[in-house]
This record gives C-alpha cells, structure tokens and sequence, in this order.
C-alpha cells in the first residue's frame, strides 16, 4: 500500500510561557508501565489467521452487533478529503475505509474472531474455486444484488470493472490482477487493451471468460496462490457497465454496499444515506444499521483527538475512519480510564526500515555496524510508544500470515542499540570515521529519532550529517537511484495479509529505478531466484513461511536494510457510538458495524 | 538632557550646570570637603539606592554566570545535556511506556532535579543551563555587533549631516522595513544551497554565525536612529563648537565629545535590545528554524513544551519561568539605569 501518510506536525500550540505559569504546579506523573499487560496480550497478534471461506460461510445476512439499533447519524471526523470514489482508482486506506460502506467486490474479508478473519465471497458464491494447476480460477455470482440504481449485479460488470482498469485515465489503483492475466509489467500490460472497454473491445477469452451471467472465469499466465485476496482489495470494486461514466465516474459512482453517497463538498464534508437496493441477506460482512453518515473534513488527528476524548455534545455521537491518536496525547489517551474504554486498537500492515543505500556502502561490516548501532526504541517512543509502534525483529509485519519472531540483529533484547559491536565491525571494516549521511523526513517522529540515530553512530565511529527533507518531497528524493544519501528510513505496507508483497517489492533486483520501493538499491540474483520460486508455490501458509525465511536471509545475509518499528494506532470513539472494533485488514476502525446507542 | 562632556574627567571643577550644582549639594550635606563626582559615580550611587535595580542586577548576573559556568555545573551536578538518560534506562524506570517520566511532575527527583524531558529523555536542569547558555551568547554577541554598528551609522549620520545623514537615515529606513523572522527563515536555506555540500549537515557554528549575521543586520537601526536625533542636538551644543574652532580633527570631536554624551542611551537601549534578542531567537527555535538538534536550546524547549503540556506541564514550567524571570529582570534593570543616569526623566 505505498507510503505511509505523514502524520502532519502537531499544531504550534502557542503556549506562552506566563499562562503555563499559572496553570503550572505540578502535573501527575506518567506512572509506570500499567499497561504492559495489554500490549503482552496484544503481542498475540503475531499469529493472525486468515482462511478462505467456502460458500456456506459467504452467505448472507452478516451476524448481527450485539445491543445495535437502527437509525441516527454517525458524525466522522477525517483529516484528509478523499481524494478519488471511483473504486478502481482507490489505494489509500482512508477512501478504503470508505469503500467498504459503497462498493463492494468479490471477496471480503470478515473478522470472525481475535485476530482471526476470513476471505469471503462478497459478490461471489464463496472465496473462489481455483484448478489444479492454480492459474484458473472461476466465481458465480450471488443472484439479486443491484447497484443503487436498481439494475442487477452481472459478471459482465465485473470483466468491465477489471477491463475498464486498462484505460489511460485510470491511474491510482492497484495492478495485480491486470499483471497475472496478462503476465507482463504494469506499464506492458495496459497495452494489450489500449482503450479500455470503451471502444467496444474486450480481453480475449483466454484471459477472462463470462459464460453466463452468473459465471466469470480468470485464466493467469502463472500459478496464483492469492486471488481472494487480490480482488478484495477496495481498487476492485464492482463497477456498474451500464453507468460507467469514465472520468466522471470518481466523482458520482454508483453505490453497491450499503450506503449511498447524498452530498460531497469535497474538502469540507460528505453525507452517506442509506442505500435501499442493498440487501443484508446477501451480505456476509455489512451491516446497516445508522441512517446516515456526517463526514467532516479537515479535522487534523490532535483536532479529533482532542474532540473525541472530550465527548461533549455532538462528538459523543463521532468517531473516525482513519484518524489516529497522535503522539502527544497518546499518554492522557492511555492513562484516562474513561478515554481508554473508548479507544480500539491494533496493528498496522506498516512497518518502518532504515536502508542502507547499497551503492554507496558496499562494505558488509559497515552495513551491519549500523544495523547494530541504530537506537530502535527511539523511534518507538516518538511514534508514542507501544500505543503507536512495536519494536521490529525483522522485515515482516505481524499483520502478516507466517510471521515468526526472529531478530537477527538483537533489536528486542538491545532496544537502544549495540554501539560496542557496531564499534567492532566498523573497526575491522578499516573505514573508521567515514561519513554517513542520514537523510530523514522532518516530521517531528523522525526528527526526534535523527537525535538519538546520530548520536549512536558517532558513538560508533561515523562522522554523521543528518539531512532533514521536508515530509512533501522526502520519498521523491531518496527515491532516486542515484540519490547523495547514505542511510534514509521509508515505510512500506502489504496490500494483503502475505508478505509477497512486501519483500519482491523492497529487495528485488530488477526493482531498482527511479521512485521503486526498493530504496536500498538491494540487487542479489541468488535472492531473486528465491523470489521467483516462492511465487510459484500455490499453497499460501506454506509460501508465507518460505517468505519469512528469505526475508531473514537477506536481512542477515546483505543487510540492505534494517528493519525499525511496525505501526500500531490508538483510534477513539464517542460514546453513543457502538460497534467499534479495529480492523487489522483495514488497519482502522471498521465502518460497516458501526451503530447509535440510545 | 545628559551631561556635559567635560564633566567626564574625573575631578574636573568646571562642571555642567546640573550635575556639578547636585554633586556639590550632596557634598555639602555629607559634611565632607567639597569633592567632585563623575556622572558615572553619580549614576553608581543612584543606582545603588535602587533596590529593585539591585536585585535585577543580581539575577541578570546570575543568569550569566550560570551561562558562562555551565559545563562546572554539570560537572557538579554530574550530568550532561546530551546523554537520553530516559531512553537508555529499561523501559518504565524512567520514562514509561508512552516516553514520559514515571515519576510526577515531569521526573523531577533527587537526580533529575528539575525532570525528565519526555521522548528523549534527556536531563531537564542541563538542557536549560546549556540553552540559556547558547541563547544568551548569541544575543551577546548580536547585542554588541548591533551596538556597535547603531554608533558608527547613527553618529556619523547625526554628526556630518547632510548628504551622508540623508543616504544613512533611508538605509536605516530600508533595513527596517525588513521583517527579521521571516527573513532569516528565507535566508537559511539560501545560505546552506551556497555555501554548504548537499551531502552535509550545515554545521552548527554556521548556523550561529547566519543567525547572529540576520539578526544583527537587521537589529541596530532603532539605536541608530535615536543616536543620531542625539546627535543632532548635541552637535549644536557650545562645547562641540569651541572645540570646532578650535580645530578638532572630526574623528577626535566624536570620540571625545560626543560618545561620551551617548553612553546613557546606549547602554539603556542595550539593556532592552538584549532581552529582546532572547525571544528573538527563542521566537526562531520555537518555529524550528533555530539552533539544530542536539545543540541545547532555550527556545526550542518551548516548542517541545507546547507539545507535550498536556500530559507534562511541568515541562513547560522550567524554560517559561526561567524566561520570564530574565526578561523581567533585565528590563527592570534597564529601567534602573536609566533613572540612575537620568533621575529627572521619568517616574
């Protein structure tokens, strides 16, 4: 899911120092870790669970919340307007959030337990039926689900959905399934159907085939293990053929889940009512239960911090979609009793990594004194501790299945780094005193962490010069291959619970170019040949476990980069909202259970 | 008006008007010999019966010396401003969980006397020593370079006149025009694309050097302008005059006659400009473009309070009231002076 959005800089809160004076005396003391009970719990994490579901399963309606009600208006505070509403253009998660209330797609996911979810059959019967050889895989439609507009769901709207995702005016969504059918890279593939659907041409039958109006058949060039997951992701979304109105169709699209788009003020606020073609029994995962959501744009994440932890008037009626706790109040949101029982929370498929520009350090005992050397609790405390961040052992993010706790480097024994070895391996690399220069966003996380990151490195022997990008252009600068830095953290999530896209994406060779996730410039034939033969296995936990061992060769091996923290988040809720549970697919709060207490 | 300049010479028995008539008066009093008195013991013995001045003196001396001894300080007080003590203590000794003090209002403790900053950990008594001590040597050293620069184009100005009065009066306007936070915020980046390797931090002394550069360049005009009105009427003045005719080189008119006119405002106008080089430089550290991490920084300790008061005020208590402190006691100290050395004016 590309780059993690900046959590933008606190507001410049103009404390002057005559009122602190005044309100100053004493302030309560943080108190100690009360809370390490709830992130050991939390740590269980790591044994997330996905299974596809069958079509018993898939069927509708989805299990009621206990003590929901019908009616009222949810009010949601968001900091960032959304940007596109047509599905195939939507990647970030907040308009992904928003997708699960509009569109829907052939498959879901659904929590049905502590960090237990399904694949499920959304519009289709169940998760999909896959042939021996894994490259064809067949989805029946559930029969009597409409659009908003009363026109019935078809498998021609669903090869137009894919088909129509090969335009040139579609270019934010994602490109899986584009790539598999046609086997080539996401630029190629958008060749073998220039225009789209829209001159009348579709995808030859060897790759897509629709031989009823209740039967859509994908055949893939290679082997796929994870099509569930791939065509539950919000960017395919069901797109009504009929109605397609290109371009336009980001602003007014055609609603299938349970809510409808009434007015949107695009950067001011957003009215979702009640879609009434919807029908809760062929839903596994939706709910409908308030009348209308209220979302207002604008509301930085202090703003509805602030807002949601007072729970006065109308904001005990809020909540949001993607809005976090920030940093600085993520003590008062942890200790306040009352705050706390209003607050979810929950991993993040985020996970943060220092790399190591390996065109510039070639010297493995360099790249490994300063893995050794970096500080890695630091940057947990600037994220806010364990509310905002875990400390990373390795590349993969609990999020993911097959994620196993090993820690090549010695980050969760030595949290604060090992300067006597990092001192060590630069001793015997020779190159004592080298410069280092240690690119970092100049958002006030990274800041805080460039302190305590530079002062271990030139404890270690590095001359260091820090370099501060401002947080707009940071990723297009490091994301030049040739680029002056040294070392410079970036952030990458997977796009679905498996690490297949997380490791290709940031250590594979023939990655390498201009603005590629893979920023360490990590190129090792022998680790592509890895990739390669993990792609081919058809069985997903078996693959993912495979994923996680290459990943810790390479981070052993090359140390390309290292990893530093995994994303968590702290959301509230007002407390007339109920339902309220953190989605760790969604990595937010999920919207679709949401209800109005009396 | 000040006295004049013949009076400076210390026992001179033609004195000005006013201050030879007051010296001798008090003389009289005592029951002691006539003796004759400088403005500058004058301005001493006034000065010494204030006592508020007395002990705004005091803490403004305090403040320095603790700026100028702070590395003693810390080796007495065994700690540094750089060490993240709370970071490197196991999670829930110092800092807890969420990176603040364990410990109520804000850490402070027989060790960390005045706390814990939140995040980095560092010691909250040693930041503020060191900062004070950066603060206060970069609004020293502005202070003095404005100072001197006001002299030289105010006195020139006000002394020659005409045409060299008319260009140094429009770059005096021209310089105020200027507004100096922005400017340096817009100055820095150029400074570093000129001067500095894209692979390089921009050092720390460069950046003290730009911020002294900016702020003094755009600092002296206010003083200026007030010299040269003195000026003006002090070049009319008879003394000014007979040393003309006399066939005083201009060089030696100034210095002799007419600086030692100028001293009380200058040095009332230095003890209000320097406090206000303080906030000045606090005001560029609280936006963050003053002194870098991990330089210690007074201004930049508010910024870090504004972030965290909520859960930390006592944070916020430390560096604020310091501040407070200071800027009051050097303004009431400048206000002290300048009754000593002129105790018709206001009140």
């Amino acid at each position: 899911m590309s780059r993690v959005s900046i959590r933008s800089a606190r507001a410049a809160a103009a404390a002057l120092a005559a009122g602190a004076l005044v309100l100053t005396g004493c302030s309560s003391g943080g108190g100690g870790d009360d809370d390490s009970k709830d992130s050991k719990a939390k740590k269980q994490g790591q044994d997330v669970s996905y299974t596809f579901a069958d079509a018993a399963a898939s069927k509708g309606p989805a299990p009621e919340v206990k003590g929901a009600r019908k009616g009222g208006t949810v009010k949601i505070l968001q900091r960032d307007s959304f940007a596109h509403l047509d599905p195939g253009q939507i990647y970030v998660s907040d308009e992904g959030a928003l997708s699960t209330l509009m569109h829907r797609r052939l498959t879901n996911y659904k929590k049905v337990g502590d960090n237990k979810y399904e694949v499920v059959g959304d519009l289709a019967t169940d998760s999909g039926q896959k042939s021996n050889d894994g490259k064809t895989w067949t989805y029946k439609l559930k029969s009597g689900v409409k659009f908003e507009d009363g026109s019935e769901i078809t498998s021609k709207d669903i090869r137009h959905t894919i088909e129509r995702k090969f335009a040139p005016f579609m270019t934010e969504g994602p490109t899986f399934i584009e790539e598999w059918l046609t086997g080539k890279g996401p630029a190629d593939a958008r060749k073998e159907l220039p225009d789209g659907p829209y001159e009348g041409k579709h995808l030859p039958k060897s790759m897509i085939e629709t031989p009823d109006d209740q039967t859509i058949i994908f055949h893939f060039k290679q082997p796929q293990a994870e099509v569930p997951y791939a065509l539950a992701m919000a960017g395919y979304g069901v797109v009504s053929e009929k109605k397609d109105t290109k371009q336009k169709y980001d602003k007014k699209p055609l609603s299938s889940g349970p809510y409808k788009v009434a007015s949107f003020k695009s950067g001011k606020s957003m009215k979702l009512v009640r879609n009434p073609e919807w029908d809760q029994n062929t839903d596994p995962q939706r709910n409908q239960y308030p009348d209308a959501f209220d979302i207002q744009f604008g509301v930085s994440f202090e703003d509805s911090t602030k807002r949601l932890m007072s729970d006065a008037g109308e904001n005990q009626y809020a909540t949001s979609f993607t809005n976090q706790v920030d940093a600085s109040s993520m003590q008062k949101v942890r200790t306040d009793a009352d705050v706390k029982k209003r607050s979810v929370s929950g991993y993040q498929s985020y996970v943060s990594y220092l790399n190591i520009n390996n065109d510039r350090i070639k010297n493995k005992k360099v790249r490994q004194a300063i893995a050794y050397a970096m500080p890695s609790q630091s940057i947990v405390s600037a994220f806010g501790g364990s509310g905002g961040a875990e400390l990373a052992g390795n590349y993969i993010s609990p999020t993911l299945v097959g994620k196993e706790n090993t820690d090549p480097f010695g980050k969760l024994k030595k949290p604060q780094g090992d300067v006597e070895k990092a001192k060590e391996l630069l001793e015997e690399s020779g190159k004592k005193g080298m410069k280092l220069t240690f690119a970092y966003q100049n958002a006030p996380e990274w800041q805080n962490f460039s302190v305590a990151a530079a002062d271990n490195l030139k404890k270690a022997g590095f001359n260091v010069q820090r370099k501060d990008i401002i947080a707009d252009t940071y990723y297009d600068q490091i994301g030049k291959v040739k680029n002056n830095y040294d070392i410079y953290h970036n952030s990458w999530g997977a796009d679905w619970p498996s690490a297949s896209t997380v490791v290709p994406n940031l250590f594979e060779g023939r990655q390498i170019q201009d603005g590629s996730a893979n920023y360490s410039h990590h190129n090792n034939p022998e680790m592509d040949k890895e990739m390669t033969r993990i792609r081919a296995i058809t069985d997903p936990d078996k693959a993912a476990e495979e994923w996680q061992k290459l990943a810790d060769k390479i981070l052993k091996e090359d140390v390309p980069a290292l990893p530093m923290h995994y994303y968590k988040a702290i959301q509230l809720h007002g407390s007339k909202v109920g339902g309220v549970y953190f989605d760790e697919t969604l990595h937010d709060i999920q919207p679709t259970s949401l209800f109005v207490k009396k | 008006m000040t006295s004049p300049s013949q009076a400076t010479k210390p026992g001179a028995d033609t004195p000005g008007p006013e201050d030879g008539g007051l010296s001798s008066t008090r003389a009289a009093k005592n029951g002691n010999d006539l003796v004759g008195r400088s403005p500058g013991q004058l301005m001493w013995m006034r000065f010494k019966r204030d006592r508020v001045g007395v002990i705004s003196a005091c803490i403004v001396l305090a403040f320095f010396a603790m700026a100028a001894l702070a590395p003693v300080i810390s080796k007495l007080y065994g700690k540094d401003a750089y060490t993240r003590y709370g970071q490197q203590a196991p999670v829930g000794e110092l800092l807890n969980d969420n990176s603040y003090p364990v410990k109520p209002n804000g850490g402070m403790s027989s060790e960390f006397w005045f706390g814990i900053e939140p995040g980095l950990g560092r010691d909250v008594f040693m930041q503020l020593v060191f900062g004070i001590r950066t603060s206060l040597s970069l609004a020293v050293a502005i202070t003095i370079l404005s100072v001197l620069t006001a002299i030289v184009i105010g006195v020139a100005g006000g002394y020659f006149g005409g045409r060299v009065d008319y260009f140094l009066g429009r770059l005096t306007d021209l310089m105020m025009s200027f507004p100096n936070q922005l400017f340096f915020v817009a100055f820095t980046p150029v400074i570093m694309a000129l001067f500095v390797d894209p692979q390089d931090e921009m050092p720390t002394w460069m950046r003290a050097c730009v911020l002294i550069y900016v702020m003094w360049l755009l600092g002296w005009m206010t003083l200026a302008r007030l010299l040269r009105g003195q000026t003006l009427s002090l070049r009319e003045r008879e003394f000014i005059e007979a040393a003309k005719v006399a066939g005083t080189p201009p060089v030696r008119i100034i210095r002799k006659e007419l600086l030692p006119n100028l001293v009380t405002p200058i040095l009332v106008q230095s003890t209000y400009m320097l406090p206000n080089f303080v906030t000045a430089i606090a005001g560029l550290s609280f936006l963050g473009v003053g002194m870098p991490e991990p330089v210690p920084d007074w201004g930049r300790m508010f910024a870090k309070g504004a972030e965290v008061y909520q859960s930390d005020i006592t944070y916020m208590f430390f560096p604020g009231g310091a501040m407070v402190i200071f800027i009051l006691a050097f303004n009431l100290l400048g206000d002290s002076v300048r009754d000593a050395f002129d105790p018709k004016a206001g009140r």
